[in-house]
């Protein structure tokens, strides 16, 4: 099963904004456990912890400080 | 396959921090942390955040703007059996409450004739690099290392973040945790990859007054702390390259100082550069030399180098800024000639 993780809504005022996944904590390809922190996604001067939603091993779509917009894609977990 | 792989759980530095703290207030009611902006906002360099959530505003006290008011208040609540971990937000605000720290803090133990302890945490933010000029961007482990009474830990990496403050809690002296703002692995400050690193959940101590040989090497010692770890760490890896094999020894605690763990480095490469982001004069690069000098100046097969902020404020202009730190380029010059 594939379980995709999108950036999280960090400004509904603007939700056309962009952000960045300022860190993983997670390598590319590497396994994750349901719940585990995986990424801090910031917007503006605002950071958020994203965790794993299911458990598997879990592949990044955007390197770090590379501008996503919010609810787009940053990686998938494959479980 | 990676499927047959554990799951490697990294966290920053300052989450590191936080979970320490949190593992202490679970375990004993006694521990509380105190200090501005370390309530709902979690600590402007994160070292609180999340705690607020879990133990509400009579454990994690937001306090005002006074330094003096709030190291005192938590003193008395030492002395009186609490255990608790205060921050200053910068460590440049300590003129305000030096007599606070060094008459009180550090001293009630020496004064009571041992009768009475001071179970205390005292933490703060040190270190330059992000333009915050010259009230807000000094090291000053020397000046705390040089006045006796306080025990004095700086982290150099999230495990060692989360087990020097277990260890500082647990203490029955008071004890002055410092930690590099430039180190936490915090969004929106420049990050090392190095400030990010698996660190077990469940509680673990690091002993205070242990050096750690953070790079074995045969050539060169660097005798370091703090963000200037991460520094050497990442030089040793370039000059390996270049056929200099380079240790690199993290001090971890000034007091007490693991003076065998410098010792022994020297003995093993008879070279050695000290790296350090406090100022050069009278503080931990000249301390590092004398322990050298009194114990066996031939240990040392040629002159020591000393990296250090020359004895002048921290300048704002990241241009002059960046002319006065120990950067990577720097230590890595100075490794070079010491084998040149």
């Amino acid at each position: 099963m594939i379980t995709e993780i999108p950036f999280p809504l960090s400004s509904e005022d603007d939700p056309g904004a962009e952000g960045v996944v300022a860190t993983w904590f997670v390598d590319h390809g590497s396994p994750v456990a349901e719940g585990q922190l995986i990424a801090e996604a910031q917007l503006d001067k605002v950071s958020q912890e994203v965790h794993a939603p299911v458990s598997g091993i879990l592949y990044q779509y955007v390197a770090e400080g590379v501008g996503v917009a919010q609810n787009a894609m940053i990686g998938r977990i494959d479980s | 396959m990676t499927e047959t792989t554990a799951p490697t759980r990294r966290i920053t530095a300052a989450m590191a921090m936080a979970e320490a703290i949190a593992i202490e207030m679970r375990k004993s009611e006694d521990v509380f942390v105190m200090g501005e902006d370390v309530g709902p906002y979690g600590g402007i360099f994160g070292s609180t955040t999340g705690l607020y959530d879990e133990f509400g505003p009579d454990r994690v006290i937001d306090t005002p703007i006074s330094e003096t008011g709030f190291i005192g208040a938590g003193i008395g609540a030492a002395v009186e059996g609490l255990r608790p971990v205060v921050e200053l937000m910068f460590i440049d605000f300590y003129g305000v409450a030096m007599d606070q720290i060094t008459n009180h803090m550090a001293k009630i133990h020496y004064e009571s004739g041992g009768e009475v302890n001071v179970p205390m945490v005292l933490m703060s933010a040190t270190g330059a690099g992000y333009s915050d000029a010259a009230q807000h961007s000094q090291s000053l482990w020397g000046t705390f290392a040089h006045l006796p009474g306080l025990k004095v830990v700086i982290p150099s990496n999230p495990y060692d973040s989360k087990g020097l403050m277990a260890s500082a809690i647990q203490d029955d002296n008071p004890v002055l945790y410092l930690f590099h703002k430039g180190a936490q692995g915090l969004v929106w400050m420049k990050k090392n990859p190095r400030s990010i690193a698996e660190v077990p959940a469940e509680e673990f101590t690091v002993p205070i007054g242990e050096a750690s040989v953070a790079r074995e090497g045969r050539d060169v010692t660097i005798v370091t702390v703090s963000l200037s770890v991460q520094h050497s760490l990442d030089v040793a890896e370039e000059l390996a390259g270049e056929g200099i094999s380079v240790e690199v020894v993290d001090l971890r605690s000034l007091v007490p100082l693991d003076r065998e763990a410098v010792l022994n480095s020297v003995g093993k490469t008879g070279r050695l550069l000290v790296v350090d982001e406090d100022y050069r004069s009278f503080g931990l690069s000249g301390e590092i030399a004398g322990i050298i000098a009194e114990t066996d100046p031939a240990l040392l097969s040629r002159p020591m180098r000393r990296l250090a902020v020359p004895d002048v404020p921290i300048p704002y202009a990241r241009s002059l800024e960046y002319a006065i730190l120990p950067t990577p380029e720097k230590i890595a010059a100075a490794v070079r000639d010491l084998m040149s």
